[in-house]
């Protein structure tokens, strides 16, 4: 497959228009063309955005600029108001996720705060999350995207979605609470496939010497009297707590005694906070959290099975580079300028939201949000945004999205958006076409290369989408244009039903 | 065109031919031929309820009397369940008693049509949400490596024939316990299981598709064509709205919607062999509810009326029995904790419970060996011990009622150990693991690659010794606002709906 297909499938959210040839632009060879791109999407902060940013500014948001404490104190704290305008953080944030992920050029910010939301997912309708979201995805998932790793883990640590959503909030030395600590290593950090179950600790291999191969249900213990006392101020009646909904280490919670956390000993009566940034130390400097973190995004941005190469290679920099505060850019760097990256296509369904996305960029459907319906459509492909409700995030393998509901309800959405109900959704297909495009032959060409940009791999897809314009009738004939006014859109949506549209 | 008869094979492979033909006319008129006979004895159609989060066996299915309800109520001060008095228990024998929110399946335990296997689960050992659910489900306990579920399994071994409809999901995801079946068919609800579009050219957008996703090999092509030949199927079979029978009441929510979703797929009689529903949110870190009111309690009312409405539904005289023909199983990752929290809930435990409905079931007992409750009778001194491995359990039924005598090829290397809770013939049973051929599966592609083998497993079991109703529904939780027709109640994939936090 042609490098710019790859790039803008997997790097971005589909082709829009202009994107193509902009990229083709980089350079004189393929893989100069490829470098520029990926340099030039690593370095987000240097894209000039206007669009996007004329876009979030017609939205009129009015809470993603809020800071924690507003946020909390005028969303949360405030309990008056109405129930829309107490989620409005989360309901604008989801807007505002998918403005960015159609109009900005940042489009592998934009892939990669989809990966991280999955990767830290917390349920975001309930509790804290739905009050301060903004701040969760702002300061939590996009201030380190392309920073450190171990910065990012503490920012999520001691984020009250995160507190409330995993029970650590909860968490003290009179009543532990292990389920942060828990998942914290099954999914943040090490894995599952380091998970050697339960079994003491010291019969972990490595454990005599400092460093285990993986880590035993005696380990979540010990991280949980870590974390305890790592709690949010939300409370208006405890002595030493406020009602701001800022990060809290309560010491009077806190288990002062020795733990042994992945074979290292932390001595009792260690400083504040102490306990669970080891913790975090340990975890983000451990090699299985690595290959773990470093395995996901390769599943995500190169296929379903990444060959063991390229993730090793990925594992080596992130552990090597654990301290470096472009610690992430320079993961990605090695996955997307690896062999791997520009020779895989196709290994890899869409997902929901990236079909969704996709489709919204190929057809350059202009949003203005009117109400909430195209929310209500696209829920039912399974994939409602910021709510997942277990603590793994949307599986990232095609056997979760090929069930016949998920396939149907991918068509579905295709003509529901085309069929012009989704209010606040407008897709001009005829008005994108050129006027001297009016044959069958013509419109499907035109939209096959808007939409794919590039020849559909069946040549008789092909036939078929010109068979539906045609109606019986010469394929180089030119239709009347009411006749294209009614058959265009129709074959649009039928290429974006077609197989093509749904690899990466 | 009228009144075409097609064995599922010609379906499958002539239809894209057909429908050009018939330049995308639509298929009405279509009937299927030689379907399997509904009725052939012991043929059950499995259905696997499998309840993600992890429930609390311990509260579902408290101890009432001994030594052990004593370590029961230290141990759970405030989550406790009485065993006199408003919302208390409802005895099964002279040991255990049911949340008061079974009271309907109490009633279906009492006419001897469910039983309970208290102390089973899945033996490996993990307190992970995500590794005992793929263990349990692929049905290979320690390992991942496997692209099929133990359900693919047994479709394949016993063949699923021309059958339309062999296997359901109902709701919006194809478990785990299903992987590696191209042929299942994912549904919420018959009605809105069609495409939509522009009604002058929707059947031809279908016509096209067929073409083209029927035209290649590829996992995406057989996914869109399966995808298709369902729409077709029910489109042909249903028959409007869905009325139940008996007076069948279903609770509101996702979990009663599929349930009836099931039942109306039974009556089609497309030759349904096995269908699997979620019921999730059973990871009760706190707040869970106590003196058998709340959070748990509304869980399991839900829960319990749903099976109970759909036996009711199913339950009839003379061929409309389709009761008769059903194995229910009701399963979960794990049980929880035996000491609760500080925030009145329980952490991830080990021993759980299963509960198995239907006609052919020896029900009105309680079986599995109880390890007790004292510290030193417990998995890692902290959870209840498993007694009887599920698959066990699972694989009386296979052997017994659906059909299956080569269970080896559904469990490789089990040492099959009947409890006596279904009824049939265990002649002809082999354990042999057939080697792999190329005809028994068809993997889409593998599962998640990495895997880390973990200790073995035990079976073991035999039988132990062996009463009261009402509730109310629980409307699922939904997080965006707004309904509309098209929006979906629970639509979160890859299983677990909600373990909650």
């Amino acid at each position: 497959m042609n490098v710019e297909i790859i790039a803008l499938n997997r790097m971005a959210f589909g082709l829009r228009q202009g994107e193509l040839d902009a990229f083709r632009a980089l350079g004189n060879t393929d893989d100069a063309r490829l470098n520029a791109y990926i340099e030039q999407q690593l370095q987000p902060n240097n894209i000039l955005d206007t669009e996007c940013d004329n876009k979030l500014t017609q939205a009129g948001f009015t809470t993603l600029g809020k800071p924690l404490t507003q946020l909390w104190a005028e969303h949360y704290a405030d309990n008056k108001k109405e129930y829309s305008f107490r989620i409005a953080p989360i309901a604008e944030t989801r807007k505002a996720t998918i403005l960015r992920a159609v109009y900005s050029k940042r489009q592998l910010q934009e892939v990669l705060a989809d990966f991280w939301h999955n990767h830290f997912n917390v349920f975001g309708w309930e509790g804290y999350a739905q009050h301060v979201w903004a701040h969760y995805d702002r300061d939590c998932i996009r201030a380190y995207i392309f920073g450190n790793f171990r910065q990012m883990l503490e920012a999520i640590a001691t984020s009250p979605a995160m507190l409330y959503y995993l029970d650590n909030y909860r968490n003290s030395r009179g009543g532990p609470n292990e389920n942060w600590a828990r998942e914290l290593i099954e999914l943040h950090t090490l894995g599952a496939e380091n998970y050697l179950g339960v079994k003491p600790q010291n019969e972990v291999p490595g454990y005599s010497s400092g460093a285990p191969v993986g880590y035993v249900d005696g380990d979540v213990y010990e991280a949980t009297r870590c974390f305890t006392g790592w709690r949010v101020n939300d409370s208006t009646y405890e002595k030493d707590v406020t009602n701001t909904g800022t990060f809290l280490y309560y010491d009077a919670w806190h288990d002062r005694f020795q733990k042994i956390v992945m074979g290292r000993n932390l001595p009792p009566d260690q400083s504040q906070l102490k306990d669970g940034r080891d913790v975090l130390d340990i975890l983000a400097a451990h090699p299985g959290t690595g290959r773990f973190v470093c395995r996901k995004l390769c599943r995500r941005l190169i296929g379903d099975n990444p060959p063991d190469r390229v993730v090793n290679e990925a594992a080596a920099t992130f552990t090597a580079q654990k301290d470096a505060p472009d610690q992430l850019r320079q993961v990605y760097r090695v996955i997307l300028k690896s062999p791997e990256f520009k020779q895989t296509w196709g290994d890899k369904i869409k997902r929901p939201f990236d079909f969704a996305m996709s489709m919204l960029r190929a057809i350059n459907t202009d949003i203005t949000f009117q109400d909430d319906g195209f929310f209500w459509n696209y829920d039912a492909l399974g994939q409602s945004m910021f709510a997942r409700r277990p603590p793994d995030g949307y599986p990232d393998v095609k056997e979760a999205w090929t069930n016949t509901t998920s396939i149907l309800q991918r068509w579905r959405l295709t003509t529901t958006v085309l069929g012009g109900s989704i209010k606040g959704f407008s897709t001009k297909i005829v008005e994108q076409t050129p006027t001297n495009v009016t044959t069958p032959n013509q419109l499907t060409d035109f939209w096959i290369d808007r939409i794919l940009g590039r020849a559909m791999d069946n040549a008789n897809d092909r036939a078929e989408v010109v068979r539906l314009i045609a109606q019986g009738k010469g394929n180089d004939v030119a239709l009347t244009s009411a006749q294209i006014t009614e058959r265009a859109p129709r074959a649009v949506e039928l290429i974006l039903m077609s197989p093509d549209f749904q690899l990466k | 065109m009228n009144n075409l008869l097609w064995t599922r094979r010609q379906f499958l492979q002539g239809c894209s031919a057909a429908i050009a033909a018939m330049a995308g006319a639509r298929l009405s008129n279509l009937a299927f031929a030689n379907l399997d006979s509904p009725m052939a004895e012991n043929s059950d159609i499995l259905i696997s309820v499998f309840l993600r989060g992890g429930w609390d066996a311990l509260n579902v299915i408290p101890p009432i009397a001994g030594t052990d309800r004593g370590y029961y109520e230290s141990a759970r001060a405030n989550l406790k369940i009485p065993t006199s008095g408003t919302n208390s228990t409802l005895a099964l024998d002279d040991r255990f008693g049911f949340h008061p929110a079974l009271a309907p399946l109490h009633e279906l335990y009492k006419a001897k049509r469910l039983a309970v296997v208290h102390a089973a689960g899945l033996t490996a050992d993990t307190r992970s949400h995500f590794d005992a659910m793929q263990f349990m489900e692929l049905g290979t306990p320690g390992a991942k490596s496997s692209t099929t579920g133990w359900i693919t399994r047994h479709l394949n071994s016993i063949g699923v024939g021309n059958a339309l409809i062999p296997a359901l999901s109902a709701g919006s995801s194809q478990p785990v316990a299903l992987a590696g079946l191209i042929n299942n068919t994912t549904m919420s609800s018959a009605s809105s299981f069609k495409l939509g579009g522009h009604w002058k050219y929707i059947e031809q957008q279908q016509a096209a598709l067929r073409q083209m996703y029927g035209s290649g090999n590829s996992w995406l092509h057989a996914a869109g064509l399966n995808t298709l030949n369902a729409v077709d199927t029910i489109e042909q079979a249903s028959a409007g709205n869905y009325t139940p029978a008996n007076g069948a009441t279903y609770p509101n929510g996702s979990f009663g919607d599929q349930l009836k979703t099931i039942a109306q797929m039974i009556k089609m009689n497309l030759g349904l062999r096995a269908a699997t529903v979620d019921l999730g949110g059973w990871d009760s870190h706190e707040n869970q509810g106590d003196g058998g009111t709340g959070y748990l309690s509304n869980l399991l009312t839900n829960l319990s009326q749903g099976l109970a409405a759909f036996y009711t539904d199913l339950d009839g005289a003379g061929g409309a029995n389709y009761a008769s023909r059903l194995s229910v199983v009701v399963m979960s990752e794990f049980g929880r904790r035996l000491k609760e929290n500080a925030n009145r809930g329980t952490d991830h435990g080990h021993g759980s419970a299963m509960l198995v409905l239907g006609g052919g079931i020896n029900g009105g007992q309680v079986y599995g060996n109880w390890p007790g409750l004292a510290n030193e009778q417990l998995y890692d001194r902290a959870d209840l011990a498993i007694t009887t491995d599920y698959r066990q359990v699972l694989g009386e039924l296979v052997v017994r009622r659906l059909g299956n005598k080569n269970l080896g090829a559904v469990f490789a290397g089990i040492n099959y150990a009947p409890l006596g809770i279904a009824q049939g013939t265990d002649t002809g049973v082999t354990l042999a693991t057939p080697a792999p051929s190329a005809a028994t599966a068809t993997p889409m592609s593998g599962m998640t690659p990495t895997a880390t083998p973990m200790s073995g497993m035990t079976p073991t079991a035999t039988p132990m010794p062996g009463m009261t109703p009402t509730a109310t529904p629980m409307p699922n939780a939904t997080p965006s606002p707004a309904p509309s027709e098209f929006t979906n109640q629970a639509f979160l994939p890859f299983a677990l709906n909600q373990v909650r936090r």
